[in-house]
């Protein structure tokens, strides 16, 4: 079977992390078409048979656009790409336009002869949902970024400049770019989450010091970084910002809603404290402690240094 | 003046979710909530309209079936939304509609907006609190061929034409876009209000329509692929610590990690 895919990204430098899942639903003959921005890294170039680059930023709709038009002229049966605001934006604009159903942020996928399965967080994070769709059937699917293996398929790839772009109603105004904390809670061992149970700015300097003794990071829930603006974006977990998975995450005064908790799921051991003892975190949790967290963070603190000294 | 037409999920509540023994959630028998940032679309809307007039039209489509154990559900939470402000509710309810996938519920969205008539601005919430595929706003802007920007955090309207502010992962994008257009916010661009009571008893006095997809004149197959909900298992130790010294628990605690093996002693 001849299945040509399209892989797009507005930003090449995660256009790679849906390659994998384009290699799969690719058949025996299918081509692999990549549309992005420039790029000169060379993983991205040789990953594909053709690959056509903006040169310059393009607005949502423009891509959009593009893509409707590169869908028809290239057969293309399935359209993938890395889940990303922009992107799936995109990809469900073009959907649309074909009436193709689309699968957001797909966790999994499993050839399963005649249909695919595939699978993607509900429910805030509290469910899975299983799609099984025919083979034949035309589709669209995004994929969360550093879920899939990072693959090279070393081609020799045609390289194209797009040089049609359509007209859009919408101006850009400015980028802003908001600061980022420098550090990388997905790669970290340990993280220390905050959570609304701090009452202010400042105190998030108790859990600084517990992540330091860790030789951890500090991360938090959302209305910590969007409402209060106390951390930056890049710290916020869950469901709509950042999935990590350290060997230990600390909720501190967190409720454990579960589009937070699915950010933290899959962490190797989780401590929940709180001084709810009915709070749902403490069902997530390994270990809990129903307590102040304005009492019990120094006393841990301590008991942490003091016992690391030993 | 701004016509707006705001697009409100009615979600399964997550509260009161239905799970079967095997795991399995049961969609039709657990109750429904709208969807959480939808009230901050809502919210927006009003805003508009306090400002600069016009009039609010809340569109929905139920998507939870079967029609007959939802439909009280539906209309109780569509009046709370007229409570809110909005001026009229239109919803479709039609079983083909039960768990189907954003490409039948905007197609069934679209025709309903355009029987109802011309809108400046539509607005959704950024995302649904249950299936979270984010498609609807990008969906009805293809369908209805304008403009969309979604994760706004900030609107202004200045003539014609809206300024508006996004909320990206790594900042702070402005765009301007003439209406009409199709936006969705986030869920902190406001504090959603709470109704009076005089408006609650208002709400029951303002039109709330229903139509079925036969009504709009559409026949869709939903039947392409369909979804099977399963609650994730948690398998976590649970050993809480409760009362007593807080050194001993804290001692406790150290003794629990360094033995998991994720400080080391
Ligand atoms: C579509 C959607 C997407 C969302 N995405 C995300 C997401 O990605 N990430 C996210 O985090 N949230 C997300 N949310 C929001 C989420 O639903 C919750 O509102 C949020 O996670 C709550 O944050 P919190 O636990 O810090 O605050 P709260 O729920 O207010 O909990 C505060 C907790 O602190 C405890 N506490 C208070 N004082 C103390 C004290 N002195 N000592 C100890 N404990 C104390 C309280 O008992 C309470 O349990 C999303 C919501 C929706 C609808």
């Amino acid at each position: 079977m001849k299945r040509n895919i399209l892989v797009f990204s507005e930003d090449p430098r995660v256009i790679n992390e849906a390659v994998y899942i384009a290699n799969i639903l690719k058949g025996n003959e299918g081509k692999i078409f990549g549309v992005s921005k420039l790029t000169e890294d060379n993983d991205v170039l040789s990953n594909f048979d053709e690959i056509h680059f903006a040169k310059e930023n393009l607005i949502p709709e423009q891509w959009a656009k593009f893509l409707i038009k590169f869908y028809k002229e290239n057969e293309i049966q399935y359209l993938v790409s890395p889940h990303t605001v922009n992107n799936n934006d995109i990809i469900a604009y073009v959907s649309a336009k074909y009436n193709l159903p689309m699968i957001s942020n797909a966790t999994s996928i499993k050839d399963n002869d005649a249909t695919l399965i595939f699978s993607r967080q509900v429910l805030g994070g509290r469910g899975i949902s299983y799609i099984e769709v025919e083979k034949s059937l035309k589709l669209s699917v995004t994929v969360p970024i550093k879920v899939y293996p990072r693959i090279k398929l070393d081609k020799q790839s045609l390289i194209k400049e797009i040089t049609e772009i359509e007209k859009t109603k919408i101006t850009s105004k400015g980028f802003e770019e908001i600061k980022k904390s420098g550090f990388n809670i997905e790669n970290a061992d340990v993280v220390v989450g905050i959570g609304r149970g701090f009452k202010s700015k400042e105190d998030i300097k108790l859990a600084q010091d517990l992540a330091e003794v860790l030789n951890g990071v500090i991360g938090c829930s959302r209305p910590i970084a969007a409402d209060y603006g106390w951390l930056p974006n890049d710290l916020w977990i869950g469901i709509s910002s950042k999935i990590i998975r350290p060997k230990l995450y600390i909720a501190v005064g967190i409720s454990g809603a579960p589009q937070h908790v699915s950010g933290i799921m899959d962490s190797k051991i989780i401590v929940a404290i709180n001084k709810d003892k009915n709070a749902t975190i403490f069902k997530y949790a390994d270990y809990g402690v129903v307590a102040d967290l304005y009492q019990f963070l120094p006393i841990f603190t301590r008991k942490i240094k003091e016992n690391l000294k030993k | 003046m701004v016509n707006i037409a705001t697009l409100v999920k009615l979600s399964l509540n997550l509260n009161l979710l239905k799970i079967e023994s095997d795991g399995r959630v049961n969609t039709a028998d657990t109750q429904l909530a709208i969807s959480e940032y939808d009230k901050n679309a809502i919210e927006e809307a009003i805003r508009i309209k306090e400002k600069h007039g016009g009039k609010i039209v809340c569109v929905s489509a139920l998507t939870w079936g079967p029609v007959n154990k939802k439909i009280s559900d539906a209309e109780r939470i569509l009046r709370e939304v007229l409570a809110l402000g909005v001026d009229e509710a239109h919803f479709i309810i039609d079983d083909v509609l039960d768990n189907c996938t954003p490409l039948e519920t905007s197609l069934a969205l679209a025709s309903l907006i355009r029987k109802l008539g011309n809108f400046d601005l539509f607005i959704a919430g950024e995302s649904s609190m249950d299936i979270s595929n984010s498609q609807i706003p990008a969906r009805i802007a293809s369908i209805l061929d304008i403009p969309f920007v979604t994760y706004v955090r900030k609107v202004e309207i200045s003539g014609n034409n809206l300024i508006l502010q996004r909320e990206m992962p790594n900042g702070i994008e402005t765009v301007e876009v003439p209406m009409p257009a199709v936006i969705s916010v986030t869920g902190e661009i406001n504090q959603p209000r709470l109704p009076t009571l005089r408006q609650i008893l208002q709400s029951k006095n303002k039109p709330l329509m229903k139509y079925t997809l036969k009504d709009l004149g559409i026949n869709l197959n939903a039947k392409l692929m369909k979804q099977r909900i399963e609650i994730r298992p948690v398998v976590r130790k649970n050993i809480i610590y409760e009362g007593g010294n807080l050194e001993e628990i804290a001692q406790k605690l150290v003794d629990n990690l360094i033995q998991e093996g994720v400080i080391k002693a």
